[in-house]
C-alpha cells in the first residue's frame, strides 16, 4: 500500500474542510466578528496546512487500489473528526477535549447527539460550523470532496465505491461519477427547498438554513435548546416531517422520480414498505398517546407522534415533545424505529430498512425451504434477485449490529450509566439517531454522562456510520493483501 | 511541483511558518492573559483603597461630631461636613467603578441615613443649644445630645462601618468568579498553541516520511545496487518511487553503465 497516496487524498479532504471552516469564519465576521471568528480562522489555517503539505511531495496518481481507497475513506472520516474539534477546543466554553470529540463525531456521523447544555450561547459562526460538519457528513466526507474538487479521474470511482455501501448502489443505473453528481444535486436541492419552506413558515433565515441542513443530513442538530419544540408550530413540524421522510429515501430514486425515469420511488418495494411503516407506526403511537391522555386532542397526538417517529426512524433526532414520558407501547415503537432506520442510499445511518426487509424475506424463504426441501426459491428485492452472498452479508451485518449494541450497552453501564440510558443511548448512537430515553431523552443531552461513556458512544457513532465492517477492517488492515 | 530542493525548501518553510505562527499565537494570548490578570489585581487594589478612604472619612466625621457634641467646639463643624462629602464622593467613585453594584446598595442606604442625621444635627441641634441662655437648659440639652449620639448616631455609625467592611470583603469574594474566568482564559491561551504543536508534530512526521521515501531510501538503494554492479557485475536495477534529481541521477548512472559497456566491448 502506498501510504503517500493515502496522505495526498486525505489532504484533499482536509483542504475541503478548511474551506468550510473559512466560510464559517466569514459568517462569524459578518456577525460583528463574534467570538468564534478567531478560533475558526486559526483552525482553518491549521487544517489547510495539514492538507497542503502532502501535496508538496506527492503527485496525482491515476490509479489507486481498493486498500488505499479504504484507508483514504476511513482516514478522512477519522481525521475530519479530529480537525473539527479545533474550533470547539480553541473557543472553549463547554468544550473539553472529550466533549469536543463527541460533538465533532456526532456532527460528521449525522447523529445529532449533543453535549451542550446551552446551545443558544454558541456564537453564530460556531453554530454554522456545527451544522456544516453535519451537512458534510450527511453525504459522506469523501463523497462531498469528490464532487467539489477538480478531476481525480478513475480515483473517484474507487473512493465512491468504498464509501457507498453495496445496498445503496442497487438503485443506480449510472456510472460512479454520475452517482456522485446526482447525490449532490438531490442533497443541495432538498436543502434549499426545505430552508425556503421553513423560512416561509416563520423561522428566521439562519435558523431555517441550519435546520434544513440538519434535516437533509438526518442529523438532528438544532440551534435551540428545546429543539423544534421551541417553535411550537404545526407548519414547521409538517415541513420537517416531509423533509426528514424524503431525506430517508434513496437519493437515486428521488432523482429518477423528479426526472421522470422509469425506475422511480413509486416502483420501489423498499420505499413502499418504508413509507407504510412510517405511517402505520405514527398512527399507532398517536392512538396510544390519545388513549393515555398525553395530549388533549387526537390531532395534537398525531402531530407529535408523526414528528417523533419520523425523526427517530429517519435517524434525524429532532424533538417536538418529551417522548420520555410517553406510554411504554409508544416508547417500544420509537425504539423499533431507532433500530430499523431509513433506506440505503439516503443520508440516514443505522441498520437500514433494506436489510430488515431482506432479513424478513430470508426468514420466510427459510420456512418455505423447510416445507419444500427440493424447491429452488430466490429472494428478490425491488425486483432484483439477491445473491446468496448478499443475503449472507446482510444476516452477518444484522448479527454484528446486535452484538455491537450489546457491547456498547455493557460498556456504558460499566461506566456508570443506568440500563435504559445505556441501551437507548447505544442504539441511538450506533444508528446515528441522537436522542434516546432515560438520561439521554429527546429534550435532554449527553452532557452529564461519564467521559468513558462519551468515548464509547463516539466509537459507536463511527461504527454505525461506516457500517461496522468499514471501521473494524482498519484494525485488521495487515490481513489485507 | 518539481525539484527536490524546491520541495524540501517549501516543506521546511511550512514548519518555520507554523513555528512562527504558534509563537505569535502564544505571545498574543499570554499578553492578553497578563493584561487580564493585571486588570483584576488593579481593580482589587483600587477597591481596597476606596474602602480605606471610606473608613477614614467615617472615622474623621465621627471624631468631628464627638468634638461638636461633647465639647461644643464649633470649629469642627466644617470638618464634619467635609468628611461627610468625602464619604459621599468615595461612594460615588466606588459605584462608578463597580461591576456588581448590588454590594454597594446597603452601604449607600446607610450613608444617606447618616448624612440626613448629621445634617439635621448640624442645622437644628447645635443652633438650639446656642440659642439657650440658661445654664441648666444647656446642661439638659447636652444630655439630650449625648443620648442622641449614643442611641441614634452611634447605631448608624456602627452600621456604616460594618457596611464598608462588607463591601471590602465582597470585593474579595468577587475575585473567585474572576479567577475562574482567568482559568478559562489561560485554557484558551494554551489550547491554540497545543493544537499548533500537534499539527506541527504531524507535519514533521510526514516530512520525515517523505524525505525517507523520496531522498534517503532511493540513494541508499542506488548505492547498494551500484556496489553490487561494480563488485559482482549484477544489473543496476533500482526499484521504488524515484522523482526529480534522484530520478535524473539514476538515469545518468544507467547511461554511464551503458557507455562503459559500449567502451568495454570495443
Amino acid at each position: 500500500m502506498k501510504l503517500n497516496v493515502v496522505f495526498r487524498y486525505v489532504g484533499v479532504v482536509m483542504l475541503f474542510l478548511a474551506a468550510f471552516m473559512l466560510l464559517s469564519a466569514g459568517i462569524s465576521y459578518l456577525n460583528n466578528m463574534d467570538s468564534a471568528f478567531y478560533p475558526l480562522l486559526l483552525s482553518s489555517l491549521l487544517t489547510a496546512l495539514l492538507g497542503v503539505f502532502p501535496m508538496i511531495f506527492v503527485e496525482r496518481h491515476e490509479q489507486i487500489s481498493n486498500k488505499e481507497g479504504f484507508c483514504i475513506v476511513v482516514g478522512s472520516w477519522v481525521l475530519a473528526c479530529v480537525v473539527s474539534t479545533f474550533p470547539y477546543l480553541i473557543w472553549g466554553g463547554e468544550f473539553t477535549l472529550i466533549n469536543a470529540w463527541f460533538e465533532s463525531v456526532s456532527g460528521y456521523t449525522t447523529t445529532g447527539a449533543s453535549i451542550l447544555t446551552d446551545i443558544e450561547a454558541l456564537p453564530t459562526g460556531l453554530q454554522f460550523w456545527r451544522f456544516s460538519t453535519t451537512w458534510i457528513g450527511g453525504m459522506g466526507v469523501v463523497m462531498f470532496a469528490l464532487v467539489v474538487l477538480p478531476s481525480m479521474g478513475r480515483n473517484k470511482m474507487t473512493l465512491s465505491n468504498v464509501e457507498l455501501s453495496a445496498l445503496a448502489k442497487d438503485n443506480y443505473r449510472y456510472r460512479s461519477q454520475v452517482i456522485v453528481q446526482i447525490l449532490l444535486v438531490v442533497y443541495v436541492g432538498l436543502t434549499f427547498i426545505s430552508a425556503l419552506a421553513l423560512h416561509l413558515a416563520g423561522m428566521p433565515w439562519f435558523d431555517a438554513l441550519c435546520h434544513s441542513m440538519s434535516a437533509c443530513a438526518t442529523s438532528g442538530f438544532s440551534t435551540k435548546n428545546a429543539s423544534i419544540a421551541f417553535y411550537d408550530s404545526p407548519m414547521i413540524d409538517f415541513i420537517l416531517i416531509i423533509t426528514m421522510g424524503v431525506a430517508g429515501m434513496h437519493f437515486g430514486l428521488i432523482y429518477a422520480t423528479v426526472t421522470g425515469k422509469h425506475n422511480n420511488l413509486f416502483r420501489s418495494e423498499v420505499t413502499r414498505w418504508y413509507t407504510g411503516t412510517l405511517l402505520v407506526c405514527s398512527l399507532l403511537i398517536a392512538l396510544n398517546l390519545y388513549a393515555n391522555d398525553i395530549f388533549s386532542s387526537f390531532w395534537t397526538s398525531l402531530r407529535h407522534a408523526t414528528f417523533q417517529f419520523f425523526s427517530l426512524m429517519t435517524t434525524t433526532g429532532f424533538a417536538s415533545a418529551d417522548s420520555n414520558v410517553w406510554p411504554s407501547f409508544s416508547i417500544i415503537l420509537l425504539m423499533f424505529g431507532t433500530i430499523v432506520c431509513a433506506c440505503a442510499g439516503s443520508t440516514s445511518g443505522g441498520m437500514k430498512f433494506n436489510r430488515l426487509l431482506l432479513g424478513v424475506k430470508t426468514i420466510l424463504v427459510q420456512i418455505k425451504r423447510q416445507q419444500h426441501p427440493n424447491a429452488i426459491i430466490r429472494i428478490k428485492l425491488d425486483g432484483i434477485i439477491q445473491d446468496n452472498d448478499v443475503v449472507f452479508g446482510v444476516m452477518i451485518f444484522i448479527v454484528s449490529y446486535m452484538l455491537s449494541i450489546l457491547a456498547g450497552t455493557a460498556l456504558c453501564a460499566f461506566s456508570g450509566m443506568d440500563l435504559l440510558s445505556s441501551f437507548s443511548g447505544t442504539i441511538a448512537c450506533i444508528g446515528n439517531v441522537g436522542p434516546g430515553f432515560g438520561q439521554v431523552y429527546s429534550l435532554g443531552n449527553y452532557a452529564e454522562i461519564p467521559a468513558m461513556a462519551k468515548g464509547v458512544l463516539s466509537f459507536m457513532m463511527l461504527l454505525g456510520r461506516l457500517e461496522i465492517f468499514g471501521l473494524i477492517q482498519l484494525f485488521f488492515i495487515k490481513w489485507w493483501r | 511541483m518539481t525539484g527536490l530542493r524546491k520541495r524540501v525548501n517549501i516543506g521546511f518553510l511550512s514548519i518555520v511558518c507554523l513555528l512562527f505562527f504558534s509563537g505569535m499565537v502564544s505571545y498574543v494570548e499570554l499578553n492578553r492573559l497578563s493584561r487580564d490578570t493585571g486588570d483584576i489585581l488593579k481593580a482589587n487594589t483600587h477597591n481596597i483603597e476606596l474602602a480605606k478612604e471610606m473608613l477614614d472619612a467615617a472615622h474623621e466625621q465621627n471624631i468631628a461630631l464627638i468634638h461638636l457634641a461633647v465639647f461644643g467646639d464649633r470649629s469642627y463643624d466644617s470638618l464634619c461636613r467635609k468628611s461627610m462629602n468625602r464619604l459621599q464622593n468615595t461612594l460615588s467613585q466606588a459605584r462608578k467603578d463597580a461591576l456588581d453594584k448590588s454590594f454597594l446598595d446597603s452601604l449607600a442606604f446607610v450613608t444617606t441615613e447618616l448624612q440626613i442625621l448629621t445634617d439635621n444635627y448640624l442645622s437644628n441641634g447645635i443652633a438650639r443649644r446656642d440659642s439657650l441662655s440658661n445654664n441648666a437648659d444647656k446642661i439638659r440639652q447636652d444630655s439630650i445630645i449625648s443620648q442622641w449620639y449614643d442611641k441614634d448616631y452611634l447605631h448608624l455609625y456602627t452600621h456604616l462601618t460594618s457596611a464598608i467592611k462588607n463591601y471590602m470583603t465582597s470585593t474579595q469574594s468577587s475575585l473567585a468568579p474572576r479567577a475562574e474566568q482567568m482559568k478559562k482564559n489561560a485554557y484558551r491561551a494554551v489550547t491554540p498553541v497545543l493544537i499548533s504543536l500537534m499539527v506541527m508534530i504531524a507535519i514533521v512526521l510526514m516530512l520525515y516520511y517523505f524525505m525517507s521515501l523520496y531522498c534517503v531510501n532511493p540513494i541508499i538503494r542506488m548505492n547498494r545496487e551500484l556496489g553490487n554492479h561494480l563488485t559482482f557485475h549484477l544489473p543496476f536495477n533500482v526499484k521504488g518511487d524515484l522523482k526529480d534529481e534522484v530520478l535524473e541521477l539514476k538515469e545518468k548512472i544507467d547511461m554511464l553503465i551503458v557507455m562503459a559497456k559500449k567502451n568495454g566491448s570495443k
